[in-house]
């Protein structure tokens, strides 16, 4: 050990550093992956806690002929695809704003918009089943006054994924905004200028020249949204508990559901593994552009 | 020059109005349920509502006295200040590991992020196992190791940013000096990187507080904290709704108030470094 290399040595003090981190997350998600990897592959319920019956693949094999997980995994991308590019546009469009030199009181709006941040799920839905309760909530009441009729907001079961998407658009596009408003702010000037001295217009601008800019954050943004929205569950249990039917029974809920009402343990673990998959390969691209962008 | 002028004063004015209105829809949903938490219960589903058709402290003092919310706060309050106790420590070690010493090169820092992606599902069936097996679930100990699975993965990479951003001529001066890697961490490092590691811990401290998952699998009688007794409100109560207002302020206001405090690393926190505050 004497012989080492300088390099080797100086790795081996990070790796001092490393061993609390090492040792927790081992404890705490390395060990339960595994687990439940285990679980995936043996009849596991809460009825028989006993991992006797070894039956390989064939949880996933039900798991892929579950007509309740394919509709899950269709409400999710729904669910997704919905979300994200309206929390862009209507986050870019404010962040834009928001940009102006000539807007005062901006910290007024940072204000306002840092709210829904900091807000526990579970509180932005109760606040949202109570103001869209369909005849003890103001929204509907106002929408009675403005001519509109009766919407049932949860209970028709076309509407109800759409309203979730609403609310969640409420708490999350604030972040769409502070976060594109922080990468619109840190952009250089001089393209901006040679940009005006060339004769191009507001709309040219946006579309060539600061759009194009700000690539590298947008992409980010969108990336970390669409994996916290795959992950969305607090939401809909408060929201609609998947419901009406299974219409806004999203995957995360999907496998609360299965463990912890359908007892099912091997087949939620099978369900969580074949989540994972998605996540992580999303997580690759978002890693990819995040070591750009810190490089 | 004129029309110009004009041109811009009537873009300005719907730029206000934009946002005027934007902000109204952000903020009023959350103002109405204040205005909700103090008026009686009878009044908070009277139909058309009235602004402030009465004026009460009933709905708080029932939460505080009959349902005993200053317990779940309490809960809160300890499963989340333990376990930012226990994660800012581990994270601020690991960070620095990453930053300066590129321990584990690119794989190790991607198996963190991927951590920190992981949907909380995945986790806590295997973890709602372990911790009934080991008889912490519904411990305030289980709770906080628990919590540390999202907490953790999520401040190393903050933190890996910050310690990345001070410049490593500082850690060769320290050598220099004669200082083992410890004592220049401990002592120039830390100190400098203090108020960003302030700052993370707050959010951790937030994330713990409005965290759900966990807190309903894992908690029971002794350890609910109060998203958990929230949720249960909606079911159990049927239509309180001024109580609920009431409750649901009660949770949220502490946030609103610390993120004051942090404003300038939320955003970096909330994107994972990927802006630098």
């Amino acid at each position: 050990m004497k012989r080492m290399s300088f390099q080797a040595r100086y790795r081996m003090i990070g790796y001092q550093f490393l061993i609390p981190t090492f040792l927790v997350l081992l404890l705490v998600v390395a060990m339960p992956l595994l687990f439940s990897l285990v679980l995936s592959m043996f009849r596991y319920t809460f009825l028989s806690p006993r991992l006797n019956e070894f039956v390989g693949f064939s949880n996933y094999a039900s798991v892929v002929h579950d007509q309740y997980f394919w509709n899950s995994v269709k409400v999710t991308f729904l669910f997704v695809l919905m979300v994200v590019p309206l929390e862009f546009f209507i986050g870019y469009g404010i962040a834009l704003m928001l940009s102006r030199p000539e807007i005062r009181f901006k910290s007024i709006f940072y204000f306002i918009l840092t709210i829904p941040m900091v807000m526990s799920p579970v509180a932005v839905g109760l606040i949202w089943r109570m103001l869209l309760h369909p005849e003890l909530g103001v929204v509907n009441y106002l929408l009675g006054k403005l001519g509109f009729g009766y919407v049932n907001w949860f209970g028709d079961e076309r509407l109800a994924l759409f309203t979730v998407t609403l609310v969640d658009v409420w708490q999350q596009v604030s972040f769409m905004v502070l976060l594109l408003l922080s990468g619109i702010t840190s952009l250089p000037k001089e393209p901006f200028e040679s940009a005006t001295i060339d004769g191009a217009n507001w709309l040219q601008t946006l579309l060539f020249v600061k759009t194009p800019l700000l690539m590298p954050i947008i992409t980010v943004a969108l990336l970390q949204r669409v994996i916290t929205s795959f992950k969305t569950y607090d939401l809909v249990y408060i929201l609609t508990s998947g419901g009406p039917g299974v219409s806004t029974d999203l995957i995360s809920y999907n496998i609360y559901r299965t463990t912890f009402m359908g007892l099912d343990l091997s087949v939620a673990s099978a369900v969580s593994y074949m989540l994972l998959i998605v996540i992580l390969a999303i997580t690759v691209v978002i890693f990819r552009s995040t070591m750009k962008g810190n490089e | 020059m004129k029309s110009y002028k004009l041109l811009k004063q009537t873009s300005l004015f719907f730029t206000y109005v934009a946002l005027i209105l934007f902000s109204l829809m952000i903020a009023l949903p959350v103002l109405w349920t204040l205005r909700t938490s103090f008026v009686n219960e009878v009044d908070a589903y009277a139909m058309p509502p009235r602004l402030f058709p009465s004026f009460t402290f009933d709905n708080y003092r029932e939460l505080f006295g009959n349902d005993g919310f200053g317990e779940f706060l309490i809960n809160s309050l300890i499963i989340s200040l333990a376990s930012t106790a226990m994660a800012v420590p581990i994270a601020s070690l690991g960070g620095y590991a990453f930053a300066r010493y590129k321990a584990g090169g690119n794989i190790l820092r991607f198996t963190v992020l991927a951590t920190q992606m992981l949907p909380g599902v995945v986790l806590i069936l295997p973890l709602f196992i372990v911790m009934s097996r080991l008889h912490l679930s519904d411990t305030y100990l289980g709770m906080t190791i628990a919590y540390l699975a999202f907490n953790l993965p999520f401040l190393i990479w903050i933190m890996t940013g910050f310690f990345a951003s001070i410049p490593k001529d500082l850690d060769d001066a320290a050598a220099m000096d004669g200082l083992t890697p410890v004592q220049s961490f401990f002592r120039i490092i830390l100190p400098i990187a203090l108020p960003g590691i302030m700052a993370t811990a707050v959010l951790s401290f937030i994330f713990s507080w409005n965290e759900f998952l966990f807190a309903i699998v894992l908690s029971g009688r002794n350890t609910m904290p109060i998203p958990v007794r929230l949720a249960a409100m909606k079911t159990r109560q049927g239509i309180q709704i001024a109580k609920l207002s009431a409750g649901t302020i009660i949770a949220i206001m502490p946030m609103v108030f610390i993120s004051g405090f942090v404003k300038r690393y939320l955003i970096s926190g909330l994107s994972l470094g990927a802006i630098k505050s």
